[in-house]
């Protein structure tokens, strides 16, 4: 047996776990949920193929139409703004000589390992009209908050600042990138005349754009299959249902509650490629503006 | 100018700012905290107040509402912590040594594939799962696994894409010689893995472990799915259970029920914060 | 590098790793598990009920344990029950018996996933003709049946009588007599306006609302049924009908609310109410003087408000089509279906049964302050009884004008629209007659594709 031979055995064996989870447990589903998007399947009856009518369906289904909106209105402002708020607080706490920076770190943190079942339980309260913290607070000031969860144009901004409050895990990646940019270039544009801002803009942000890229993307990601808050949050009594339903809350419901697995199956691939589309793109235009260092 | 001094203390309105920025962060869960300590109807009201009144009735109210959350016999929260420690235990187990196992094999090793291979766990930390959940329901079906805990913690033991990934890279890092040297010891990979390696990569999979298990006591979309009985409840659900009561449900015994699911992951946060704040980054920093 | 900070940091790591271990291996375990060890047939009785309403049923269940040695009924709460039996029934690991919504038996039965009772129920002695005719069409779907009724819910106007005494001139004024309540649309209409108090004695539309006579939308729980009380019907004939003309006027009628008070003002004051089952809901705290209500609402105020003057009449219709002899019911009960793959459906039956003991029947009606399902109703139901309007709503169950959503398994999903739409409305975006009309077709054609599916599969039409 060549080494060849030996090292493809002794390779495919360490990696056999995940070969075959991959495939029973990933692969297999991606298969069978195409051809059942290609299908009729009622749940406890067989599958019948029904070649594109699910994929022209959702093309006139106005409740399609109307997540797909809602998802990406969510994401248009979710995405900026959280990168936004996200280098903003890093910046400050990548400040040089900063004491406490554990404690203010582990402040912005600690939510994004709050259960998203509970940190919507939370929300569902602080947005509460009448006895909620956000509205007694701005009372307080003498502003008379709006009715957030009963009031179809706050659906979304409700959901924008619920996932604000979940950028720890991108201030801790900026912070470490920033770390990583040499003083030297700071101690050089501080001699050119920058104040903060600028030496921020010019210098710190072109050197941690490959950090940008992957929180980007895993921001991207993860706004397009927003699930559990806006499920805590308007999948009740009084919720707005219209306003704050999002792609995976219909795809569940065509799935579990409208018992159109095919239909449900549809709506997941279209999903799938545009994540792939949308990182594909992504990773395209990085190419010309992701700086990596060594590279330059 | 005078800013060229870099050890020049940071100015006030920085700390003012952050202190802010904290206060912001950390108000939603020092008031779910708040809240739970409070009576009925002190808590359903617009005082601003974070200890019940009277404050001296704080420990005899948190008891009360705790121990009501926490023996209602309608939804079993002890039974659901059983099964979602149960759920991490074995998750959390499988997980680090499957994923650290696949990460050798993508590291130390070269073979041809191993490019291919590496490629499908990139490929897929992309697909949303609800693009899998419907067909996973039936292949966990035909495996006679509905109505178990199963669907919950196998597929652990097959690896995870993301700490594989984060793995390797760590593994990547480790001197090759290290591996030479115990080859002409006589040490077979097995014998490398876990004589060599494992033990120089402790950090990085104690950070793997900690988040599967974070990840574990957080998921709510797969046990919704694939948990049917009341009897393998986990916490993420046993609280929607105690949410959708809440046509009756006091917002105190809600948020004290929401404690009590966050507070294990707290005490976990503050033991180990410079692991898992030092693992995010790593795994963000590397392409 | 080793600090002692570290050490202290892995004991007490080690310590909280031991204990969770230890609570995993020897917590506590599950009734199922006690009481299975035993040697007694473990049934598992999914049910949506909580509070009063889940007590009163759980003692009923106590009292089947105690009847036999053989078989144990757990009674378990179940969120979400249609979405969950379902996943449960697919996938192979079903409850024994379920308590959904009438709502959920025709997809459900169309689907196969709960089992045909006609031959169970009969060899317990379960007989349809026991039932008030109103719920036969709840019972039965596709010539089979299917369900059997838990309780009996039917929807009435619940009205305030203080606010109607104090209202009085104003009502007698408007031909609505205080006493009685609303008899037709126009009195409610009538009553609505008399009732209603805006800031500073402005006139309506003018200014943030104190109380309002009815809100369609407190609570929304129904928002498909308004089209009736003009004579139209969601569907007929096996079409869609709900952007008839008729039912248009309904919808024109629930938009004519908000218009009139200021849709800003209406959902200001609309926030500051608690949820349903709360003390702070709307009717409980005299926030609105009428709403449409099922008779569990008597439970709410008996346990919150047990001084509140309250009257229940049918919900109205419109004065040409009002019949005191034909009163307007809406149905909506709970049931109980045998799943499929259960363990035991003969057992599953014999605790049914038990259940449908009409001292069992009526005892868990007490306990709901529901109306009794059964044709015969013994005197000291009504005795006893601590809801006034308990006589009302066992009649609606048997009114020629009872009626049921449309019993076909796509209502699910088109319900789900006229819950959109109702809020649409009710915000004033949109004209009712083109959203009927958008409403109409989405049935429609959610009806067509469900037939063309069943035809492509050979299977018949219903």
């Amino acid at each position: 047996m060549s080494a060849r031979t030996r090292n493809l055995i002794s390779g495919l064996l360490w990696t056999s776990p995940w070969l075959v989870g991959f495939a029973v447990f990933l692969f297999l589903p991606l298969a069978m949920s195409l051809w059942y998007s290609f299908t009729d399947y009622p749940l406890l009856k067989p599958p019948v193929y029904i070649g594109m009518e699910n994929y022209t369906g959702l093309l006139h289904d106005d409740k399609f139409w109307l997540v797909v909106k809602n998802t990406l209105v969510y994401s248009a402002f979710a995405i900026p703004l959280s990168t936004l708020v996200s280098l903003v607080v890093a910046a400050w706490l990548a400040t040089p000589g900063l004491r406490a920076r554990g404690f203010f770190l582990g402040a912005v943190f600690l939510p994004t390992l709050v259960p998203m079942m509970a940190a919507a339980m939370v929300w569902l309260w602080l947005f509460n009209a009448e006895n909620g913290l956000i509205n007694v607070l701005l009372k307080f000031v003498g502003v008379s908050g709006p009715i957030w969860l009963n009031d179809a144009r706050w659906s979304i901004p409700a959901l924008v600042l619920t996932g604000l409050w979940g950028v720890g895990q991108m201030v801790v990646v900026y912070v470490a990138a920033i770390n990583e940019v040499p003083a030297a270039l700071y101690e050089a544009a501080t001699l050119d005349g920058m104040g903060p801002v600028r030496r921020f803009q010019h210098v710190t942000l072109p050197l941690i754009t490959p950090a940008v890229l992957f929180n980007v993307i895993t921001l991207t990601i993860g706004s397009l299959q927003i699930f559990v808050m806006p499920y805590v949050l308007f999948r009740n009594e009084q919720g707005q249902r219209d306003s704050g339903n999002m792609y995976n809350l219909l795809l569940y419901d065509n799935a579990f509650v409208y018992q159109k697995f095919g239909y449900a199956s549809a709506m997941a691939w279209v999903q799938l490629l545009v994540v792939l589309a949308l990182t594909g793109i992504m990773m395209f235009a990085s190419k010309r503006l992701v700086h990596y260092r060594g590279a330059a | 100018m005078s800013e060229i001094n870099p050890n020049r203390r940071p100015a006030a309105i920085l700390y003012l700012m952050l202190g802010m920025t904290a206060v912001l962060f950390l108000t939603p869960l020092v008031w779910m905290g708040a809240t739970s300590l409070k009576p009925e109807r002190q808590a359903a009201s617009q005082e601003l107040r974070l200890l019940p009144d009277p404050a001296s009735s704080t420990f005899s109210q948190a008891a009360k509402n705790y121990s009501e959350v926490w023996n209602d016999p309608s939804v079993e929260f002890p039974i659901y912590l059983r099964n979602t420690l149960i759920v991490a235990g074995l998750a959390v187990v499988g997980m680090t040594i499957s994923s650290a196992m696949v990460a050798y094999g993508l590291s130390r090793i070269r073979w041809p594939g191993r490019g291919a291979v590496f490629f499908t766990v990139l490929l897929s930390m992309m697909i949303p799962f609800p693009v899998i959940m419907v067909p996973l329901f039936l292949v966990f079906r035909d495996l006679g696994w509905i109505g178990t805990l199963k669907p919950l913690w196998v597929p652990a033991w097959f690896g995870g894409a993301f700490n594989i990934f984060m793995l390797r890279q760590f593994f990547m890092g480790i001197p090759r010689d290290l591996d030479e040297a115990a080859l002409i010891d006589g040490l077979s990979q097995w014998g490398i893995f876990w004589r060599v390696i494992v033990p120089l990569s402790r950090p990085a999979l104690a950070v793997v472990a900690l988040f599967h298990f974070i990840y574990v006591w957080n998921d709510f979309l797969a046990p919704l799915v694939f948990i049917t009985s009341r009897d393998q409840f986990t916490l993420a659900l046993g609280l929607q259970l105690y949410q959708s009561k809440s046509g009756l449900t006091p917002w105190n015994l809600l948020m004290a029920a929401s404690t009590m699911v966050v507070i294990p992951v707290l005490v976990l946060f503050i033991m180990t914060q410079g692991a898992l704040v030092r693992g995010v980054a790593a795994a963000g920093l590397k392409e | 590098m080793t600090t002692p900070g570290d050490i202290s940091r892995r004991a007490a790591i080690g310590t909280l790793a031991a204990g969770a271990a230890w609570f995993a291996a020897f917590g506590p375990r599950s009734e199922r598990d006690a009481i299975a060890s035993k040697g007694k047939l473990v049934l598992d009785y999914w049910e949506k009920w909580t509070g009063i309403e889940g007590q009163a049923m759980q003692k009923i269940v106590d009292a089947f344990n105690a009847s036999q040695d053989k078989i144990y009924v757990r009674y378990l709460i179940t969120n979400s029950i249609h979405q969950k039996s379902l996943i449960a029934i697919l996938g192979g690991a079903p409850p024994d018996v379920i308590g959904l919504y009438a709502f959920n038996v025709p997809s459900y039965s169309e689907a196969r996933a709960i089992l045909p009772l006609d031959d169970l129920a009969a060899s317990h002695g379960l007989k349809m003709s026991d039932y008030a005719s109103g719920l036969h069409q709840v019972m039965r779907h596709d010539g089979q049946w299917t369900a059997i009724i838990n309780t009996c819910g039917t929807l009435a106007l619940y009205w305030n009588r203080a606010i109607f005494r104090e209202c009085a001139d104003a009502l007698k004024a408007s031909g609505v007599d205080p006493d009685k309540g609303p008899q037709t649309i126009e009195q409610l209409d009538a009553a609505h306006v008399a009732t209603t108090r805006v800031a500073g004695g402005a006139p309506l539309g003018k200014g943030p609302l104190e109380r309002a006579g009815f809100l369609h939308l407190e609570p929304g729980w129904w928002s498909w049924i308004w089209g009736q009380p003009f004579g139209g019907h969601i569907m007929q004939d096996g079409l869609a009908t709900c952007g008839s003309p008729d039912f248009v006027k309904g919808y024109q009628w629930v938009q004519s609310y908000p218009r009139e008070l200021g849709s800003e003002h209406v959902e200001k004051f609309r926030a500051g109410f608690g949820p349903y089952g709360t003390p702070q809901c709307a009717f409980l705290t005299g926030k609105v003087a009428m709403c449409v209500q099922g008779p569990w609402m008597a439970n709410l105020i008996n346990q919150y408000t047990p001084t509140l003057d309250y009257g229940v009449v049918p919900i109205p219709m419109i004065q040409s089509l009002a019949d005191p002899a034909r009163p307007l019911g809406v149905i909506d009960t709970d049931v109980l279906v045998i799943p499929r793959g259960c363990k035991d459906p003969e057992a599953s039956m014999q605790f049914i049964a038990f259940t449908q003991r009409p001292e069992n029947v009526e005892a868990l009606a007490l306990a709901h302050c529901k109306g009794s399902p059964l044709v015969k109703v013994s005197e000291s139901f009504y005795a006893q009884h601590k809801n006034r309007g308990v006589r009302l709503h066992t009649a609606l169950a048997s009114s020629p004008r009872a009626f049921v959503p449309p019993p076909v398994p796509e209502w699910t999903e088109w319900k789900d629209g006229f819950d959109s739409t109702i809020q649409d409305l009710w915000r004033l975006r949109g004209e009712p007659g083109p959203a009927m009309e958008r409403l109409q077709a989405r049935g429609q054609s959610l009806l067509d594709q469900a037939a063309a599916r069943r035809a492509m599969r050979g299977e018949r039409n219903g």
